[in-house]
């Protein structure tokens, strides 16, 4: 095994109140991303 | 008075039919056929296969839902496509053999007026010789069936390494071509948390083989992502979490044969080797399901419906690599042949892999297929639908509804670890999922902060939520619709 992920860092990834925020940014990130629309590459490029 | 038959309940064939029940009105009929009684929500197998989740918490039963909702239901298995009918049946048909209990082995011509094919793929295990599930300590876990009997085994072999015995572990892709590589790496970190939960992880030496180039390519030829503050590869943080956690991999790796606790593989630079394992989860490849098509005059069509997976509004002519643009990507899932015929989700035939072709000097091509994970498969059935649902409403065919997967984001949060307060998960979002090189040509054909990574406990909750959330919608409770696909 080779520590790639220091201890402050694992601290972070696994403090749950440090997470819980990371939780509320994470959901609306990715429901932007997902939720930010999708469409069509013809007619962008013609 | 439309009649809309889907194919398949799946993800796309489920969110297909609850769409068009919502918005049009009963005058018009929806059915469903499928083999399968249950839904499932596939992504949580994963838990299944470890033992945190029981198959029933990610299945629930069909036809009390549809009947309810008015979505008339056939549990059946479609083999064959008339689009055009024949001399008996002048409407375009599908033939169906049921597969329930009541009327085992009976078929029926179904007739529509609009066909969705969200048939998804045929796990193709018999293209890699002793590739069967629960046999040769092989498993999978694409199917809750699958995941429960992986757990089976999984739990079994850890009984054993309580009582002393050192494992060997194999889990990646068992085909040169398979592809849903990111669901045999959630199945990995799964294994290997569980292991060190049951304390028995310093007895399993656990190895990654893939048909991936590099690590973290997924099918979709790698990304960069910002993670945090940094600029990294896919494949440096896929290597980071593998390494932290004792992982070993081998790349580049076709499987072709599968022994008992024997995998043999051939590598991109064409040496053949093998393998030795304990307990194995190889993702087979996934292919069409073989379907055939007729014309009104009986002949053989199948070639305009099928390519493998079915033919739609891709641009399928052949061309480098280097040639590849977005625009080969469908936009409508529309079969060019038969403007009433649609196959969102898996069920199309993709222009080509995503990731970059790769030949060994024996002439095999080990690199993924190109995935269709779950968002993107709703995403494409909701537009289908909503196409028909505006082409009954006009009364003429309106394809407004466009979603490329050149243009489309997708989130793979992908579970690392279970538990409330030990969990885990790898969340990686990207966009577009296919690369565009010409938009974005200084950041690997995808937009950073809208490509991103997170490693984390938040991670699993996000996982967590979202299996709630789809069961939810899936079960159509109210204001399902608002939960987006
Ligand atoms: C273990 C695992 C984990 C995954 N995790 C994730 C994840 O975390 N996130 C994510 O986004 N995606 C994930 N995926 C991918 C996701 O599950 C798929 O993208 C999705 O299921 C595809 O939906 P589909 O409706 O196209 O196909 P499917 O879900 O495969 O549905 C196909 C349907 O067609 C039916 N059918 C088959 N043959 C016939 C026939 N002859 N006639 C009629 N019906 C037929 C089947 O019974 C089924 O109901 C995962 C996949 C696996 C295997």
């Amino acid at each position: 095994m080779t520590q790639r992920i220091s201890k402050f860092k694992r601290f972070v990834m696994m403090n749950p109140i440090i997470q819980f925020f990371k939780f509320i940014f994470l959901s609306i990130k990715v429901l932007l991303i997902v939720a930010g629309g999708h469409g069509g590459t013809r007619e962008v490029h013609k | 008075m439309s009649k809309i038959v889907i194919l398949g309940a799946g993800i796309s064939g489920h969110v297909a039919a609850s769409h068009l029940r919502r918005k049009l009105d009963k005058t018009h009929e929806v059915i469903v056929v499928s083999p399968n009684s249950n839904y499932q929500w596939i992504p949580s197998n994963i838990w299944v296969g470890i033992g945190r989740m029981k198959s029933k918490e990610i299945l629930f039963p069909l036809a009390p839902l549809y009947k309810k909702k008015g979505i008339g239901f056939k549990q059946a298995k479609v083999t064959s496509f008339y689009p055009e009918g024949d001399s008996e049946t002048e409407k375009p048909f599908v033939v169906a053999e049921y597969v329930s209990a009541e009327k085992k082995g009976e078929t029926e011509r179904i007739t529509y007026d609009y066909l969705i094919n969200a048939t998804g793929p045929k796990l193709n295990f018999e293209t890699t010789e002793g590739l069967n599930p629960g046999t040769n300590k092989t498993y999978s876990v694409c199917t809750y069936t699958h995941a429960d009997h992986a757990n089976e085994g999984l739990q079994a072999l850890i009984a054993e390494m309580k009582k002393g015995k050192e494992a060997k572990i194999v889990i990646g892709t068992g085909h040169a071509k398979a592809t849903c590589q990111g669901a045999a790496f959630e199945y990995i970190l799964n294994v290997e948390q569980e292991l060190r939960r049951q304390k028995v992880r310093d007895k399993a030496k656990i190895t990654w083989i893939s048909n991936e180039y590099k690590l973290g390519d997924f099918g979709m030829d790698g990304m960069l992502l910002s993670y945090g503050s940094n600029i990294m590869k896919s494949h440096e943080m896929v290597e980071m979490v593998f390494e932290d956690r004792n992982i070993d991999w081998i790349l580049g790796a076709g499987v072709n044969k599968i022994e008992d606790g024997l995998a043999h593989y051939e590598t991109l630079t064409g040496e053949y080797k093998t393998i030795e394992y304990d307990f194995a989860m190889l993702i087979p490849s996934f292919s069409g399901h073989g379907f055939k098509a007729f014309d009104k005059n009986n002949n053989d069509i199948t070639d305009k419906l099928f390519k493998g997976f079915m033919i739609v509004d891709a641009d399928y002519a052949p061309k480098p690599y280097e040639d590849w643009t977005v625009q080969d990507w469908p936009e409508t899932y529309q079969n060019p042949n038969y403007q009433n015929i649609f196959a969102p989700g898996i069920a199309f035939a993709p222009p080509h892999s995503i990731s970059k072709p790769r030949k060994s000097p024996n002439g095999t091509e080990i690199f993924p297929a190109p995935p269709r994970t779950g968002m993107p498969s709703g995403i494409t059935a909701k537009l289908v639908a909503d196409n028909i649902i505006d082409s009954i409403k006009n009364n003429t065919e309106s394809l407004h509804h466009k979603g490329s997967m050149g243009n489309m984001g997708a989130a793979c949060i992908a579970s690392a670890g279970f538990g409330i307060t030990k969990g885990s998960g790898v969340s990686i979002t990207t966009f577009p999922i296919v690369p565009d090189y010409k938009k974005y040509p200084d950041t690997m054909g995808r937009k950073l902060g809208k490509t991103f990574g997170e490693i984390g406990l938040a991670g699993h909750w996000l996982k967590l939520m979202l299996h709630y959330a789809f069961i939810y919608k899936a079960k159509m409770r109210p204001f399902w619709y608002l939960i987006p696909e």
